[in-house]
């Protein structure tokens, strides 16, 4: 039984042809994904935190926890 | 998700297909915007027959022609290859063309089908020249 001569040329560029946009288009799927899954969640949730946030009342309770050197708890 | 891979990996292989269009002419790189003339895959076989059927082929021209062959987007042909074991046997080179069956098995890669394809073409060539193959020898596998 003789065997049919098989493609000889051009596999690789066929393979490239192939993977390449499957690849590219995984990754950007996959930048994508964590972008939306996690770099955005992050930021809302700083923006949230800090919509709301009293900077003043934040140094207070710092100072009268007596953390400072600058500036002693309002009792001393 | 799924669907729209397919989808995007389509219209990309049609774009990338006359970014890079090698093609089924020439296995060197050939981009649509040149005026050079493209070689056929018959004028190019017929360049590396020609360059191993050099009678006083030395040792370091049928390395370089079999390195260079190696390095392009093609299995070589078996009348290429014939003509390059028998440069072996003119170099008294068995070493070389065991070799140069090993690396022809390994350009193929995935694609099992081309490797026996090519022993079945050399056949009369091996016997005539003597040359045993990887797997008769034992030295195809680790």
């Amino acid at each position: 039984m003789s065997l049919p001569k098989p493609v000889m040329r051009g596999l690789l560029g066929r393979r490239l042809r192939f993977h390449l946009p499957i690849a590219f288009a995984l990754s950007i799927v996959a930048a994508a994904a964590f972008k939306y899954t996690v770099t955005e969640p992050r930021k809302q949730a700083y923006a949230d935190f800090y919509k709301q946030y009293d900077a003043v009342k934040e140094f207070n309770a710092m100072r009268e926890a007596g953390i400072f050197e600058s500036v002693r708890p309002s009792g001393e | 998700m799924f669907p729209a891979v397919f989808r995007l990996s389509t219209t990309g292989a049609r774009t990338l297909a006359t970014r890079f269009r090698p093609g089924h002419t020439a296995p060197l790189a050939s981009r649509c915007y040149s005026h050079a003339k493209v070689e056929t895959d018959e004028e190019f076989d017929a360049r590396w027959v020609t360059y191993f059927n050099k009678p006083d082929i030395d040792t370091w021209e049928l390395k370089k022609g079999m390195n260079t062959l190696i390095g392009y987007d093609l299995v070589p042909e078996a009348k290429i290859l014939d003509s390059a074991l028998r440069a072996c046997r003119r170099l008294n080179d068995l070493a070389s063309a065991i070799r140069i069956l090993e690396a022809v098995k390994d350009k193929a890669g995935p694609h099992k089908d081309i490797y026996p394809y090519l022993l079945q073409e050399l056949k009369p060539t091996l016997a005539e020249l003597g040359i045993s193959t990887p797997e008769e020898l034992g030295i195809d596998k680790i």
